[in-house]
């Protein structure tokens, strides 16, 4: 029996033009479609495998503005049991510090959890940050970057994989906290009944006051501040390389120039 | 109505999600014939559990047939006046979504519209085995029927064909009908021909409509059977895909039957229902029309999506091409038919939900209305492209060219107005 909590994400569609809100340099949530981030579609699924293989309970949690229902909604309808949305306008332009302090409070009125499992960077922010430190908060393991993971009785084990470090084993105790990265799975798409199903599961919708953190989060007391943002550079145009003869000696010489050889 | 609920906009999104992941980018290989239809179509169902609804539903509907079967048998026994409609009492209703019924009749609208916009020539793959040959096995074969052939099409595990048409009988389907069964013993020997049957190259069963040759009734007044064929069966010859101008991804054959043995058992429905085959290929006919409204929608929205951001970001003379009202005018008016033949979907899930069917006038307006609409807007993107629309790289013209089947498919339109007419003119 393990009782895992997922947390989940909604952020703008990657087809979509991402860009911040004009005046405090927040995320514009009207400029784009929102979807639940599909990081946070593999770490259902795997919270899903793991409870078919040892039964217990999934636990959406989300922060984020009521239209982030239906993020929650697509969770449920993969197979998630309930969720806990945490909606509140005061919450507006929270930093990595305070949305994980938020979600601390939030998973705190899950009973019983084993195991948290948390994509490993949201696509909007890439902050990468949120899963490290509500481990710290809560004062659990953080097994970080797992591309597979596996519980047996009280211990989850799992195979973290960095760009740095290439490949490491790493194990804990249940309760832990685990990110995945996209290599753990391929998420399932809702079932019909799924979909039908989810209307019924019950989703508990908190504010800030009722974690007990009014006054304490949204943009005016972020420890970090966005102070200007600019749009991509468009691509500069390409150096030319005419081929005399020596077309490959040339190609060969900037790969070498660049350290690419 | 005036838009999907919450549940219907839920699975629209996740349809389009397969759609966008799973099909789009395999759409040249269904197209040119290099991947078959069936593989991503039961791919669909297993994602979404259907299949697994799907035989669920049927069993527990096989099983209470068996009941009442049993019941109208020992009625009968006992009573002379006993007739055997006990299999005929309640056709099972719904399809790709299972049952019909608690909220669910929008669901195979959407699932075909979702399709029709990147690949028409699925849905009439997927519309003939589940639609039509399921659907005219489970409504109208025995309980042994449906077990033997109707729980496996439910599930696309088979894949059915429907054989009607032949090549000297269209639109006068009944009336020119020149395959014909001739009793011999207890069976039947069926010889004759059809054309243009969907699946027909692959099909694992087909169901086939014949005119029983007693010796002595005129031709064209001649009771119409229907009877179910396996595949491979001793004198039944599948062709391989006919080539035509659009629905590439929805192959099309012709089947040939000389002297095909058929046991009793693959007559449809109990012995003294036989001579309803008419009436069972006509109430085909409205869902089948009503379904093209739902695929005309699917073509007509991707097209105006498509041509929306080409109008946006093609430019000439130094501005987007969307500044000139010539192209304005071509996307005004393909809003117009979006919102008409969307208009029309919501009509047909409000009269499913008034536990109302479409009447055979009604649907064939459908179809008539929402085709022709499909086409022009297909046309007419194709032309809003200029040069790239002629070019198979912008998908348009392989919408144009499917679009176009819809004019003729399901009754040609042509037939569609004598329907129409013949609704008007009854009363």
């Amino acid at each position: 029996m393990t009782n895992i909590v997922v947390l989940v994400k909604q952020v703008p569609d990657t087809y979509s033009e991402r860009k911040l809100a004009a005046g405090d340099n927040t995320l514009d949530r009207e400029a784009a479609d929102a979807v639940l981030d599909e990081i946070n579609e593999r770490a259902i699924e795997e919270a899903l495998v793991i409870k078919e293989a040892n039964e217990g309970e999934v636990t959406v949690v989300c922060v984020g503005p009521d239209r982030a229902n239906d993020a929650i909604r697509k969770a449920l309808s993969m197979g998630a049991d309930k969720a806990v949305h945490v909606s509140d306008e005061a919450l507006h332009g929270a930093d990595i510090l305070q949305t994980s302090k938020v979600l601390a409070k939030a998973v705190g009125t899950v009973e019983g959890v084993d195991l948290i499992i948390a994509g490993n960077e949201a696509s909007d922010g890439r902050g990468g940050a949120v899963p490290a430190v509500l481990a710290e908060l809560l004062g659990l393991p953080q097994l970080t970057h797992a591309r597979k993971v596996t519980v047996e009785g009280g211990t989850v084990k799992v195979e973290r994989e960095t760009a740095d470090e290439g490949i490491t084993h790493l194990e804990a105790s249940l309760p832990a906290l685990i990110s995945v990265n996209e290599k753990i799975n391929e998420p399932r798409y809702p079932s019909f009944k799924g979909i039908m199903a989810a209307k019924k599961k019950p989703v508990e919708k908190l504010t800030a006051a009722d974690l007990g953190l009014d006054g304490e989060v949204g943009l005016a007391n972020a420890a970090s501040t966005v102070l200007e943002s600019a749009p991509k550079p468009p691509r500069e145009a390409g150096q030319r390389v005419d081929d005399e003869g020596d077309g490959g000696v040339k190609v060969a010489e900037y790969l070498a120039s660049q350290k690419l050889i | 109505m005036l838009e999907w609920s919450d549940t219907e906009a839920l699975v629209q999104r996740t349809i389009r999600e397969f759609v966008d992941k799973e099909i789009r980018p395999q759409v040249d290989a269904l197209e040119h014939g290099e991947l078959a239809p069936y593989e991503v179509l039961r791919k669909l169902f297993s994602s979404f559990g259907l299949d697994v609804a799907a035989r669920e539903a049927t069993e527990a509907s096989i099983a209470s047939q068996r009941e009442r079967e049993a019941a109208g048998a020992a009625a009968e026994a006992t009573s002379d006046a006993g007739a055997s409609t006990s299999s005929q009492e309640k056709p099972v209703k719904g399809g790709l979504f299972g049952p019909a019924g608690a909220g669910q009749e929008a669901m195979g609208l959407i699932a075909v519209t979702e399709l029709c916009r990147v690949c028409p020539g699925l849905v009439a793959a997927l519309g003939v085995s589940l639609g039509l040959a399921a659907g005219t096995v489970n409504a109208r074969g025995t309980a042994a029927q449906r077990a033997r052939w109707g729980a496996e099409l439910a599930t696309l595990d088979k894949i059915g064909a429907w054989a009607i048409t032949e090549p000297d009988s269209g639109s006068d389907a009944f009336g020119g009908m020149q395959t014909t069964v001739r009793k011999q013993g207890d069976g039947y020997v069926l010889n004759g021909q059809k054309t243009f049957i969907t699946n027909g190259p692959f099909a694992d069963i087909v169901v086939v409509y014949a005119k029983l040759d007693d010796g002595t009734t005129d031709r064209r007044r001649r009771p119409v059977l229907t009877f179910v064929l396996d595949s491979g069966m001793p004198g039944f010859t599948q062709s391989r895909p006919l080539r035509k101008m659009g629905i590439h991804s929805s192959p099309t054959g012709e089947l040939f039957f000389d002297d095909v043995y058929l046991e009793p058992e693959r007559l449809l429905g109990s012995a003294t229902a036989g001579a309803e085959g008419k009436d069972s290929a006509r109430s085909n006919f409205a869902t089948e029309r009503v379904g093209v409204a739902a695929m005309a929608l699917g073509i007509i929205e991707e097209c105006l999506a498509r041509c929306v951001d080409y109008a946006n970001n093609r430019k000439l003379w130094g501005q987007p091409i969307a500044d000139f009202q010539l192209v304005q005018l071509k996307l005004a008016k393909m809003e117009v038919a979006r919102m008409n033949v969307q208009n029309l979907v919501y009509r047909v899930v409000e009269t499913m939900r008034a536990e109302r069917t479409s009447s055979l006038a009604e649907a064939s307006a459908m179809k008539l209305y929402s085709s022709q609409a499909a086409t022009e807007v297909a046309l007419e993107a194709v032309q809003l492209f200029g040069g790239n629309g002629y070019m198979a790289e912008y998908r348009v013209e392989q919408l144009a060219r499917d679009a176009k089947s819809l004019e003729i498919y399901a009754g040609s339109n042509e037939i569609q107005v004598t329907h129409i007419a013949r609704g008007l003119l009854a009363n």
